[in-house]
């Protein structure tokens, strides 16, 4: 006989606000099988779960429903509060009457009704629960890190310190990503390269770490702790074990007007290549799309003046797969392609270029050696006009967010050139100036009254050429929207930060939400900001919204955190709401008939098959059996399974069944 | 005829089979018949007053544990049967299909392969009296369905002879003796009746071969056989052929159509 407490909960006010608690209370009362019914201003305070407490060991409870907030917040308070009075915490149900009811309706009788239903239903539920423990699943402590930019690279760092095993795959040739190509960086003018190549060689130098570059995620399965990954290492046609890096087939390969994706198009690159001399690994790969070999078959010059004889053509894609506990999605972000805004004249004028651009302009490492120079003719231009938010909030356009770290890197641009070009004007047209951040507005006042950049209030309307000078027409709404008209040498656009390409299939991939503008979604804006909400896949750097270096390597030493925390335990504890099938004592029968409709249904690869055999040892029958570690506890094979041989723990058909005759009832 | 027997005695004289499912002549018209050597194949008959679906006896595990069997399959007991493969209830190994067509040609099958194959290059036969009942019912109102088959189904008395005639239903455990909780009223009324036959409806989703064993198996002759019909159409229309997938409800693929969620 069931012997259930049922506790209402005032939250303050606001439950009882538009519910009368203490009706509940005693309506639940007369529910049958209820032995005790009480209300309190907050059930979740201190004295609240005492009583609780006192009410399960006084009272010899069965069975434990709180009539409080949604089970999300506070289930977990209560099953431990429950658990330390001796009761199974599975016993104990949470009756939503907040977010169900007080929150969603005025204050009425019928809102302490359908209160009261409510309670109903979870008391039904609750005769019928039975005792359950808590699954433990072991945990693979490797973690797959997806990326190899500043966040990859510093996430990877992060948790190979701590002593766990990690694989780092990175798409491209080398690692570094979109840092590798910045000149110096805001606020405080270091250079690029300088403070992230040594970070790119203890990835490559670290016993923890296994690189994989020229790398893709091909699929994945399983979940937290226990993930399948299939990883595509994409043939780079040279053995990286021979290849000594030497140099030599790139010098000598005839094609040698390829677009350097590194110099953001204004450099050019042969078709066996590594994409600048810090990569990591530096051994070439040879760019098939662009190769002589590949597209007609002939030339193989690589091949005959290679030294070690590293060059290997036409070898197959290879899949391998690897056991991981955690992921970390560290896929950075890309610039908008300013051709989006035609008025700008961007692909139309060589000398109107977009802020990575000019970041390879003013490297050291670029295509003028750190000089800056217009692509079209080479000469120093003597008035650069900066257009800032090309693109960034704009709705008329699509793109209505702040792209963040525009202001601070045109500011940084308009020093930069101030500093190489000194008798050279700057101009940047903004709309407004964001420089939340340490030192940041301190940085944009020096690029303004040190070196002398103008900044004017209001939007360009349009860019065109007129005798050889670029004619920038915008309005400066700060003398009254009086119309500004500029004679440019050079115009640089600070484009939006829009998602990586391949970031909706990746995120498909891996079952990880993401947002309108294909940014991965956080699990939680505030509390939960670096994970998804796909339990054991972390994210941390540009890949979930414009950022920059400072806070993606924020972002990517908290999302290394969470794997380190996650990895610091042997098992993972999972709460045990999980599909079974049944098994009739002694065990060996089950009403499943094994027809695996359940299989195919399964959206985790859960259901296995079990051979269920008599004392000699002979196959009966086969059923079909739920891995605890794997299923999720959904439900979708429970509404598939005919005969009804597979069910919920926790949230049986019965249960549910009973819940809903529970309100019909009257 | 001779075909057949002779056929089936060669394979009990070759000890390939121990039992063989077919049919006998009846006192009416022939009904099913399961031979055990070579002596009893001199009975089995073929023809067009074959009723029923002979595969439902292939998962009756008191018949055909541990046994190899033959079975001559009509057009639907070769559909039933390569359902039956896709829900992991044949043994492959143990079985001998000989498949008899509507010309009276005979064809051994090996495995499903070969049925699906057959299957695929084959019309199914005609029905022309359910056709005209079909469309019949396809003609009348909402309203005038819903009289209908509250009129039909009020005269069951839920002996599951529909069941028992199907191929597809051999849980050992049907949702009817389910009773924690009593999904279907025990029963029989009119509503009770419509709750048993729709979930058998729903539970044939993407699985029924169309052989319309059940209907005729109905001791007061409801043409329960077109609710399965029904379904398979609209199992069709909205998720293509259920031959390549076996599993249509189970399985997704990117272009079915999702109309019907609200």
């Amino acid at each position: 006989m069931s012997k259930i407490g049922v506790f209402i909960c005032h939250c303050g006010e606001n439950i009882s606000a538009t519910v009368d608690c203490k009706k509940v209370a005693q309506e639940a009362a007369n529910i049958e099988g209820v032995e005790f019914a009480t209300d309190y201003k907050y059930m979740c305070s201190d004295p609240g779960q005492t009583m609780i407490k006192e009410a399960i060991k006084e009272k010899g409870l069965t069975g434990v429903v709180i009539g409080a907030c949604s089970p999300r917040m506070h289930e977990p308070t209560f099953r431990k509060a429950c658990a330390e009075a001796g009761l199974n915490p599975y016993m104990c149900e949470m009756s939503n009457l907040r977010e169900h009811c007080s929150w969603v309706h005025d204050k009425s009788d019928t809102t302490t009704e359908k209160a009261i239903d409510l309670v109903k239903m979870l008391v039904a539920k609750t005769k019928l629960d039975k005792p359950l423990n808590a699954i433990k699943v072991p945990i693979t402590k490797k973690a797959l890190v997806i990326g190899g930019g500043i966040a990859g690279i510093q996430a990877s760092l992060d948790i190979a310190n701590a002593g766990k095993q990690v694989i780092l795959i990175e798409r491209e040739p080398s690692i570094g990503g979109h840092m590798s190509q910045l000149s110096e960086t805001f606020p405080t003018l270091d250079c690029s390269q300088c403070i992230l190549t040594p970070r790119m060689v203890e990835v490559a130098q670290h016993p923890n770490i296994t690189l994989y570059n020229y790398a893709e995620l091909e699929s994945l399965d399983g979940s937290i702790g226990n993930f399948k990954a299939t990883i595509r290492l994409k043939a780079k046609s040279v053995d990286p074990k021979t290849c000594t890096g030497c140099g030599i087939c790139w010098s000598k390969c005839p094609k040698k007007k390829i677009p350097s994706e590194f110099n953001a198009g204004l450099g050019m690159r042969t078709a066996i290549y590594t994409p600048f001399p810090q990569a990591v690994p530096n051994k070439p790969v040879i760019d098939k799309a662009n190769c002589n070999y590949y597209l007609n078959g002939k030339c193989k010059v690589c091949e005959k003046v290679c030294p070690t004889g590293a060059i290997a053509f036409d070898k197959p894609d290879e899949l391998i797969t690897e056991d991981i506990g955690a992921i970390v999605l560290a896929t950075g972000f890309d610039v908008l392609k300013p051709d989006f805004f035609p008025e700008y004249g961007y692909g139309k004028y060589p000398d109107v270029i977009t802020g990575l651009q000019f970041e390879r302009l003013a490297s050291a490492s670029g295509p003028t050696l750190g000089e800056i120079r217009r692509p079209s003719d080479g000469k120093i231009p003597q008035k650069v006009v900066f257009i800032a938010c090309a693109g960034s909030r704009d709705p008329a356009k699509g793109i209505p967010y702040c792209s963040k770290i525009c202001c601070m890197y045109t500011a940084k641009h308009a020093m930069l050139y101030q500093h190489k070009v000194h008798e050279g004007e700057s101009y940047v047209f903004y709309m407004d100036i964001r420089a939340g951040g340490k030192n940041y507005e301190e940085f944009v006042r020096r690029a303004i009254e040190d070196d002398g950049a103008n900044y004017i209030r209001g939007r360009v309307a349009r860019v065109y050429e007129k005798d050889g000078k670029l004619i920038v027409r915008g309005v400066d709404t700060l003398m009254g929207a009086k119309p500004v008209e500029i004679e440019a040498d050079m115009v640089v656009l600070a484009s939006a930060g829009v998602s990586n390409c391949g970031a909706e299939e990746l995120a498909q991939k891996m079952h990880v939400s993401y947002d309108p503008y294909k940014f991965f979604a956080e699990a939680h804006p505030k509390l939960k900001p670096v994970e998804t909400n796909t339990a054991g896949i972390y994210l941390c750097g540009a890949c979930q919204a414009p950022k920059d270096i400072p806070d993606t390597v924020s972002t990517a030493s908290g999302a290394a955190a969470k794997v380190i925390g996650l990895f610091s335990n042997d098992e993972l504890t999972r709460e045990p709401i999980i599909a079974v099938v049944n098994r009739i004592p002694s065990h060996d029968v089950s009403t499943c008939v094994g027809c695996f409709m359940c299989e195919t249904a399964c959206p985790y690869q859960a259901i296995e098959h079990e051979e269920i055999k008599n004392r000699q040892g002979e196959v009966i029958k086969t059923v079909a059996r739920v891995n605890p570690g794997l299923c999720q506890g959904c439900g979708t094979c429970v509404s598939f399974c005919r005969s009804k041989s597979i069910d919920i723990q926790g949230f049986s058909n019965e249960q549910m069944y009973a819940e809903v005759m529970a309100v019909l009832a009257d | 005829m001779s075909e057949l027997i002779n056929k089936v005695k060669e394979l009990f004289d070759k000890e390939a089979i121990d039992l063989f499912i077919g049919y006998e002549e009846g006192s009416r018209r022939p009904r099913p018949f399961f031979a055990k050597n070579a002596t009893d194949a001199t009975k089995l008959v073929f023809d067009d007053r074959c009723q029923g679906n002979l595969a439902v006896y292939l998962t009756r595990k008191d018949l055909v544990r541990g046994k190899r069997v033959g079975i001559s399959a009509s057009y639907y007991a070769l559909k039933s049967i390569s359902q039956l493969f896709n829900e992991n209830q044949l043994n492959k190994d143990l079985l001998t299909i000989i498949g008899i067509g509507s010309d009276g040609n005979l064809s051994v099958f090996e495995g499903q392969e070969q049925i699906k194959a057959y299957l695929k290059e084959t019309p199914p036969p005609a029905k022309p009296e359910d056709d005209e009942l079909v469309s019949k019912i396809n003609a009348m109102s909402p309203a005038e369905r819903w009289e209908f088959w509250t009129d039909e189904l009020s005269k069951c008395f839920k002996c599951y002879a529909c069941r028992a005639a199907c191929p597809m239903c051999y849980c050992t455990k049907c949702i009817v003796e389910v009773n924690r909780p009593q999904w279907i009223q025990p029963w029989a009324s009119t509503l009770g009746n419509m709750e048993w036959q729709i979930n058998r409806v729903m539970h044939m989703a993407g699985r029924c071969s169309d052989c319309g064993s059940c209907g005729t198996a109905c001791p007061l002759g409801i043409p329960i056989h077109l609710l399965t019909h029904k379904m398979k159409e609209s199992v069709l229309a909205n998720f293509g052929g259920d031959d390549e997938r076996g599993n249509v409800l189970s399985t997704f693929k990117p272009e079915d159509q999702e109309s019907f969620i609200l």
